[in-house]
């Protein structure tokens, strides 16, 4: 079987709000699914409808090529999940809230839950009630609970919220670990697409409910604008001569000239041996790519095309 | 393990670990103290003029006797155990949801009816845990105090109705248990629970209290004074309501969509 994690036509609408639709997405063995969109965009409740806590208004999700629903509770052996901000049993220490779990989910071998805790490094927090966990820690928890079965299949909502840099690098290896060597399909979102562009391998931008954009992680920054910015000490005789030779130019809002027609951008040395013929040597000549954020907003239409 | 068992395992840490059960259990444990006092006060007179408004109160139990003791915990447990076990379902159903834990059992490899078989039994043994620890406590107090009127007949009838007070009112908790899962918290249960305490006096002020089922355990604890003749009708009218806590919160489990 190829897809481990698949939806076709998923749509969801309550109370005249549309929130899903008709969403199809798969997500295959060592995959890392990277979903990405602003918060309210649905996200959650595709994720709610894959872990198969909310009914789709119409459309199919699949785990392992079995369709999600009531009945089909054999799935979730295969799955480990966390929906958005991780909650534990407050009044219980990180080491029972692991061991409920391990008994929810049916396994006899308490050492697991040690192993699990080493590998997040909750260790030094076993005997550390849920409730006095820094966001952090708390988030650890929650990927512990999602990781304690060993599950083929990883759903996890907004996983790095609350890490600090450290700990959001440690979790990104550690997912890019689990999907490479152990071949878990990993199913991720969130709203920061840089950072998810780091550990994806397919990357889907979900906006108003839509799957807008899906592509592949490495083939991003082919999507990505370019432009040519410079910056020369006659500003206004400069625009005049790279407008005539018919560059298009503009002034930005930092008093950079900037160009995106293709020519220039890709040969620069051409811009630059002009304006010297000119007279108006460039004191400052680059050629910078849209970051991955200007992209996402770009792409979900919240700014123009030529904002980087 | 099955998965019943692991679910009960885990319910009972949740229930061991947690504030409410030994705020209960303090609730709870005034209850046979006052009616203790009261027997206390009914067995001094003396004492009983010098409580002033105390005194006039202790006056409603009558005598100072088992018979009378057991009829006045037996009312404590169907007024008192209609609110407290009613907070012990909302809490063990509710607090999934302000804990914001319920999306962590959604998925699991079983059946999801189980965990909500599992609370309700979990809601059971506690509720009856603790009507044995009232009765046993209860029972001690009336030892210390001495009480007049002894007998086996009085202790089997006296326990008998105890017990059916007891399973009566356990079995009204159920419709909080949906409360607390479709309000996803506490405040509509105990809103219900408070409303139902008030309705059920209403009620059987008017006179319908055989057809109102919260009405029914007090009446059968002798509330009013007078020996209720429990009839298959009023035990179907509370066991029926009964059930339909336990579908209702079944089918909310199952079938509403789990934000």
């Amino acid at each position: 079987m190829d897809n481990l994690i698949q939806t076709e036509g998923l749509t969801k609408r309550y109370n005249g709000f549309q929130a899903v639709r008709d969403l199809s997405l798969c997500v295959k063995k060592g995959e890392i699914y990277g979903f990405i969109g602003l918060n309210g965009s649905g996200k959650t409740t595709t994720i709610r409808m894959l872990l198969g806590m909310v009914k789709p208004t119409a459309g199919t999700c699949f785990i392992s090529g079995e369709k999600v629903n009531l009945k089909n509770y054999a799935i979730w052996e295969k799955v480990g999940y966390m929906v958005e901000t991780p909650y534990a049993y407050p009044e219980l220490t990180v080491k029972e809230n692991l061991h409920a779990f391990r008994r929810l989910r049916l396994i006899a071998d308490p050492k697991v839950v040690d192993e699990v805790m080493d590998r997040l490094k909750l260790t030094p927090y076993a005997d550390k009630k849920a409730k006095n966990l820094s966001l952090g820690n708390a988030q650890r928890l929650g990927i512990a609970k999602a990781l304690l079965h060993k599950p083929e299949i990883l759903i996890l909502d907004e996983p790095v919220n609350g890490l600090d840099p450290a700990g959001i690098v440690e979790i990104r290896e550690f997912l890019q670990e689990l999907a490479c060597n152990e071949g878990v399909a990993i199913f991720i979102s969130s709203h920061l697409l840089t950072e998810i562009a780091k550990i994806a391998t397919k990357v889907g931008i979900i906006h108003e409910g839509r799957l807008v954009q899906e592509v592949d992680a490495i083939k991003l920054h082919h999507l990505l604008n370019q432009r040519l910015v410079l910056d020369m000490r006659e500003k206004k005789a400069g625009l005049e001569a790279l407008a005539s030779a018919g560059f298009a130019p503009f002034l930005n809002k930092a008093g950079f000239i900037e160009i995106y027609c293709k020519e220039a951008i890709h040969h620069p040395d051409d811009v630059a041996r002009f304006l010297v013929y000119q007279g108006l040597a460039p004191t400052k000549l680059a050629v910078e790519e849209e970051d991955l954020e200007s992209y996402f907003l770009r792409v979900i239409g919240q700014k123009g095309d030529r904002l980087l | 393990m099955t998965p019943i068992l692991a679910a009960l395992q885990v319910e009972t840490l949740k229930l061991r670990k947690s504030k409410l059960l030994w705020a209960v259990l303090a609730a709870f444990t005034i209850a046979p103290l006052m009616g203790g006092f009261f027997m206390f006060v009914l067995k001094n007179p003396e004492f009983a003029k010098t409580t002033g408004l105390l005194g006039a109160k202790a006056q409603i139990a009558g005598e100072a006797t088992w018979k009378a003791y057991f009829s006045m915990l037996a009312q404590i447990i169907a007024v008192g155990g209609m609110l407290i076990f009613g907070f012990v379902a909302s809490w063990i159903f509710g607090r999934e949801y302000t804990d914001r834990t319920i999306k962590d059992l959604l998925a699991l490899p079983y059946h999801r009816g189980i965990l909500v078989i599992a609370k309700f039994l979990t809601v059971l043994a506690a509720t009856t845990l603790l009507s044995a620890y009232v009765v046993a406590f209860g029972i001690f107090i009336g030892w210390g105090i001495g009480l007049a009127g002894w007998s086996a007949a009085v202790w089997q009838k006296g326990l008998f109705v105890l017990s059916i007070t007891t399973l009566l009112t356990i079995s009204l908790s159920t419709p909080l248990a949906f409360f607390a899962s479709w309000s996803r918290g506490y405040l509509a249960p105990l809103g219900f629970m408070v409303l139902m305490v008030v309705f059920s006096q209403i009620i059987a002020a008017i006179g319908y209290g055989n057809y109102f089922p919260w009405s029914i355990p007090a009446l059968y604890s002798g509330i009013a004074g007078e020996e209720y003749a429990l009839k298959v009708g009023n035990a179907l009218i509370v066991l029926s309501t009964s059930l339909a806590g336990v579908v209702a919160t079944l089918v909310w489990w199952l079938y509403a969509d789990q934000y």
